[in-house]
């Protein structure tokens, strides 16, 4: 058998949080965790050289049998979906341990906690048994929890407990989903399974399937967040440390679109056909009252927890256009998120460690000041707005491409999400940084540090070569996404609207 | 009969020569503690490796049998029951250790009863009559009231005592009459018997048997706190010693559960689809009253009891299941059981072993004043809120899992939604301990204590917390026991 390389990305980082426990001196313990980060991060670059293009199905498979009465294997497997978002973490957690200077309470369970935390996102990728996938997202919110419980900011308690309970009970009846699965497998085979690619086989009636939508979707969408399932979201976001916030929007959220994407729509077709209208307007819902309500923020990094709502119901609407240029979109989009959300975090955090506010209007005229970071700003506001040239406008475009051509009021509708994002970027900016400095406290701010270029450099340099060239990346999302869309289409009666068909008009 | 055939009694035979042993040392010589900690801990390991043995006759060899003219069972069932009390009774002894050297010269008997209810424990697992079964009940019971007041000197430790008694007095009287009334409309107190007539004679007029059963289960739903018969619960765990609260809470549902478990699995098991709803009905208020109640405590110990309402629910839930569900039903119960003897021990260690009240403010701030047994309290409080990769997970895995395959889809949601309420509270322990900082301003210039755990309990809480742990990464071999673990 060749070497386990998913069980390695997955058990690497749980290794490292044990390993960093044991560094006996306190200033040694960052320094030694971020090399160690770099373990997963260049397992997961060689599992993205190896990785077949072209190729829909799941590479790498590792399966073991584990517990015959009950079904449940030991499988991992990645796929063009899954692929990207193991190197999004892989990529993130580095950049959050790296920022995370500032913290200096219980340093070590910190650490450890971070690494932990991204031991299980790779677990929830990679998993291809339902319960195993299950254990994966269930666990993450322990230390995600006390990340912000505990290095939060001053209502971190509140913060904290709501997203575990809201979390937790969406997940609750994704366990009844899971279980009933095996249930329904057990009656039609003989024997219960949890095993993803099993589980594909299944033939579930249509109102089995509908409940079976919900509860997934249910859990599914607390995570995204969907509207109205968002509020959350804004709370955890602002009193998190600022590694947290960017781990919780750069991977925590993409839980729940991958959800979506791998388990909604494959396991319950006919379902997601039946459901594309509800989880359009929710998406475009979310779109527009993020952006709105994102646009009133006082609060930096409130404001941008809102625009996480706004666009995630971007991804959640190219995924459920079900056309291969909005799933396309989906899955780049969730990446891009990543990204340029995490920067925006990340910068939020950099000016709080200067000024210890958030406060927009606390500031005024910076650029002059810090014209580097500004810069830096304008970039990724740029990015998360969509410019062309930048990633953020590779994936909205195929978003809204792709559900015009099934949904095109809704795609019409979100289209403004762009506008409103634009408002709101821009205009944070000009109120932060142009104009002349009009408070004092302002006028001493440092610009850019080495530490900081160190982790905004890496990020830009994505943010750019997904923007100018994203062919390497669709390549490999494309068939595993024309996968899921031909699973639909056999099982069910509804044909995926292409261009072909548009241009055949005349 | 030959004298292989004791093997069938040899576990109680074990626990109560060790108490015996322990009695008479005391009265003549007065040993040191410690050597009656022996005593107890030889008796505990020879009750060991006779229900290991009755495992091999029964498992291994497939040769599960009655004994004593079909009084005794030994089975999986019996032999799992035995080796799963023993553990509890060692973990629990070595928990309470603290309190057994306060109490000094009552100590003997403190260590006698607690071995004695493990043998009434272990009879209800295998009793293969109703009657021996209510023996084994009484033995258990009288016990746990009297370990339940054993620190006299509390007012609410004599509450607790009394409380605990009459409400059980009244159980076992209930239990007792259900038996009379199942007696009277079968014609045998043999539960292989019952079961025999049950599956060869049509009752025509079934009402006298189905009050007989509900009375039964009545009566065992006490024992195990199950809602709505759990009143006693919250007043006996706080007002009884911290020390022996893990231990009174495990035994007590260890015993009534087998009983529950066998009973339902062997004489009313042709009648499955009559008793299932009740207990289901009660499976579903155990969970949702004891996650509701628990919420609102401000004593640990109040809401550990409330919480093993909760958890007699969740153990119910997979009973819907009938013989089916019994492994479900073990492996939560094993696991459980360590979990509350493990949570009660910390609590013992900070609020004091032979003390009644234990306020959650008591653990402010532990996360840095105690770490490690922070961490462990918390692992114990994930655990119990069935967060994955700990034994709790396994377990509601497994009860659900049961339940759904059962047809009881509705039981296992309402079972999942109370679990995610309940993590509120164990949440709140977990908040207390590391993200908010001791109260300085009760007792200005006052040292902080940090409590630390004696030894014995350290090995308990090694123990228990490892279990918990493992169990909840590789739950694996401890499934593929129970499942042989049934009855004959």
């Amino acid at each position: 058998m060749d070497f386990p390389i998913l069980t390695a990305i997955v058990g690497v980082p749980a290794a490292a949080a044990v390993l960093v426990a044991l560094v006996p001196r306190r200033e040694l313990v960052l320094p030694v965790a971020i090399t160690l980060s770099f373990i997963p991060l260049a397992l997961a670059g060689w599992l993205t050289w190896e990785f077949a293009v072209g190729e829909a199905g799941f590479q790498f498979v590792e399966k073991v049998l584990w517990f015959e009465p009950w079904g449940i294997s030991y499988h991992l497997g990645v796929d063009g979906i899954s692929l990207f978002l193991v190197l999004l973490t892989a990529f993130l957690i580095p950049v959050a341990l790296v920022a995370s200077h500032t913290i200096t309470d219980r340093t070590k369970v910190y650490i450890a906690a971070m690494l932990a935390l991204q031991s299980g996102l790779f677990g929830v990728f990679l998993s291809l048994d339902l319960l195993l996938f299950f254990v994966f997202f269930e666990v993450v919110l322990v230390p995600m929890y006390f990340i912000i419980g505990v290095w939060g900011g001053e209502r971190r308690v509140y913060a904290a407990i709501k997203f575990f309970l809201f979390t937790a009970f969406g997940s609750a009846l994704l366990l009844i989903g899971i279980l009933s699965l095996a249930v329904i497998a057990s009656d039609q085979t003989g024997s219960p399974t949890f095993d993803f690619v099993e589980l594909l086989s299944l033939d579930i009636s249509r109102t089995t399937q509908f409940w079976l939508f919900g509860a997934f979707a249910l859990a599914f969408g607390i995570k995204v967040p969907l509207f109205p399932l968002h509020t959350w979201l804004p709370d955890a976001h602002v009193e998190a440390p600022t590694a947290g916030s960017v781990i919780l929007a750069g991977v925590l959220l993409k839980l729940g679109t991958y959800g979506l994407l791998r388990f909604n729509l494959t396991l319950f077709p006919e379902a997601t056909v039946k459901f594309v209208p509800v989880l359009a307007v929710l998406a475009v819902i979310g779109i527009i009252y993020g952006a709105v309500v994102a646009i009133v923020q006082p609060d930096l990094k409130r404001l941008v927890a809102y625009s996480s709502v706004s666009h995630l119901g971007f991804v959640v609407l190219g995924i459920f256009a079900l056309t291969r240029q909005g799933l396309q979109g989906g899955v780049l989009q969730m990446i891009n998120h990543g990204l340029t959300t995490g920067a925006l975090f990340l910068l939020v955090g950099m000016i709080y460690e200067r000024r210890h506010t958030r406060q927009i209007a606390d500031y005024g005229g910076i650029a002059k000041v810090m014209p580097l970071f500004a810069g830096f700003f304008l970039f990724t506001a740029f990015a998360s707005i969509g410019l062309p040239g930048l990633n953020g406008f590779v994936g909205e475009f195929l978003v809204l491409i792709g559900s015009y051509l099934s949904l095109p009021a809704a795609a019409i509708v979100a289209s403004f999400g762009v506008v409103l994002a634009a408002i709101y970027l821009l205009w944070a900016y000009e109120r932060v940084f142009t104009g002349p400095i009009d408070k004092p406290e302002n006028e001493g701010l440092r610009d850019l540090t080495l530490r900081e270029w160190s982790v905004l450099v890496p990020i830009a340099v994505l943010v750019l070569w997904l923007g100018i060239y994203p062919r390497p990346a669709l390549d490999r999302i494309e068939p595993s996404v024309d996968a899921i869309l031909q699973r639909i289409e056999a099982t069910t009666d509804y044909e995926v609207p292409d261009f072909g068909e548009l241009v055949a008009i005349p | 009969m030959s004298a292989m055939s004791f093997l069938g009694v040899a576990v109680e035979l074990w626990l109560v020569a060790g108490a015996l042993v322990v009695l008479l040392a005391d009265i003549t010589w007065r040993p040191p503690l410690r050597v009656l900690g022996i005593i107890a801990g030889l008796s505990l390991a020879g009750a060991v490796t006779a229900s290991v043995a009755q495992w091999r006759q029964a498992v291994v060899d497939g040769t599960a049998s009655l004994e004593f003219s079909d009084m005794i069972a030994v089975d999986g069932f019996s032999a799992f029951g035995g080796l799963l009390i023993v553990v509890i009774t060692g973990l629990g002894l070595a928990a309470s250790w603290d309190l057994v050297e306060q109490l000094r010269d009552r100590a003997a008997e403190f260590i006698v009863l607690t071995l004695l209810a493990a043998a009434g424990v272990h009879v209800m697992a295998a009793a293969a009559n109703f009657i021996v079964l209510f023996i084994g009940l009484e033995i258990a019971s009288i016990s746990l009231y009297i370990l339940a007041g054993y620190t006299r000197e509390r007012e609410d430790a004599d509450e607790a005592a009394l409380k605990y008694f009459l409400l059980g007095a009244f159980a076992s009287a209930v239990f007792i009459y259900g038996v009379s009334l199942i007696f009277a409309s079968t014609g045998t107190t043999s539960l292989y018997g019952v079961s025999d007539y049950l599956v060869s004679v049509v009752v025509l007029r079934p009402a006298v048997l189905f009050v007989g059963a509900a009375l039964v289960i009545v009566g065992l739903g006490f024992k195990v706190s199950a809602a709505p018969f759990h009143m006693w619960a919250p007043d006996v765990y706080q007002g009884a010693p911290s020390g022996i609260a893990g231990y009174m809470t495990a035994a007590a549902k260890v015993g009534g559960f087998a009983a529950l478990g066998r009973v339902l699995a062997v004489p009313l098991s042709t009648y499955i689809t009559d008793w299932a709803p009740i207990i289901a009905a009660i499976a579903a208020a155990s969970v949702v009253l004891g996650t509701v109640l628990a919420i609102a405590q401000t004593d640990i110990k109040r809401m550990l009891a409330y919480s093993s309402v909760a958890h007699a629910g969740f153990i119910l839930t997979a009973m819907v299941a009938g013989g089916d569900g019994l492994d479900a039903m073990w492996f939560y119960l094993a696991t459980y059981s360590l979990q509350v003897i493990g949570a009660f021990a910390i609590v013992a260690t900070v609020g004091g072993a032979g003390e009644g009240r234990s306020p959650l403010t008591d653990f402010t701030g532990l996360g840095s004043r105690s770490p490690l047994l922070a961490a462990t309290l918390a692992t114990f409080m994930l655990a119990m809120g069935g967060i994955p990769l700990t034994a709790g997970f396994a377990g509601k895995v497994a009860v659900f899992q049961a339940a759904i395959d059962a047809g009881y889809l509705w039981l296992a949601i309402v079972g999942v939604l109370a679990a995610t309420a309940g993590l509120f509270f164990y949440l709140r322990v977990i908040v207390l301990m590391y993200m908010q900082a001791p109260a300085m301003a009760e007792a200005p210039g006052a040292a902080i204590s940090s409590p630390q755990a004696s030894l014995p309990t350290q090995g308990v809480l090694a123990v228990t917390g490892a279990i918990t742990i493992g169990f909840g990464i590789v739950p694996w071999p401890l499934l593929d026991i129970v499942a042989d673990a049934l009855p004959f």
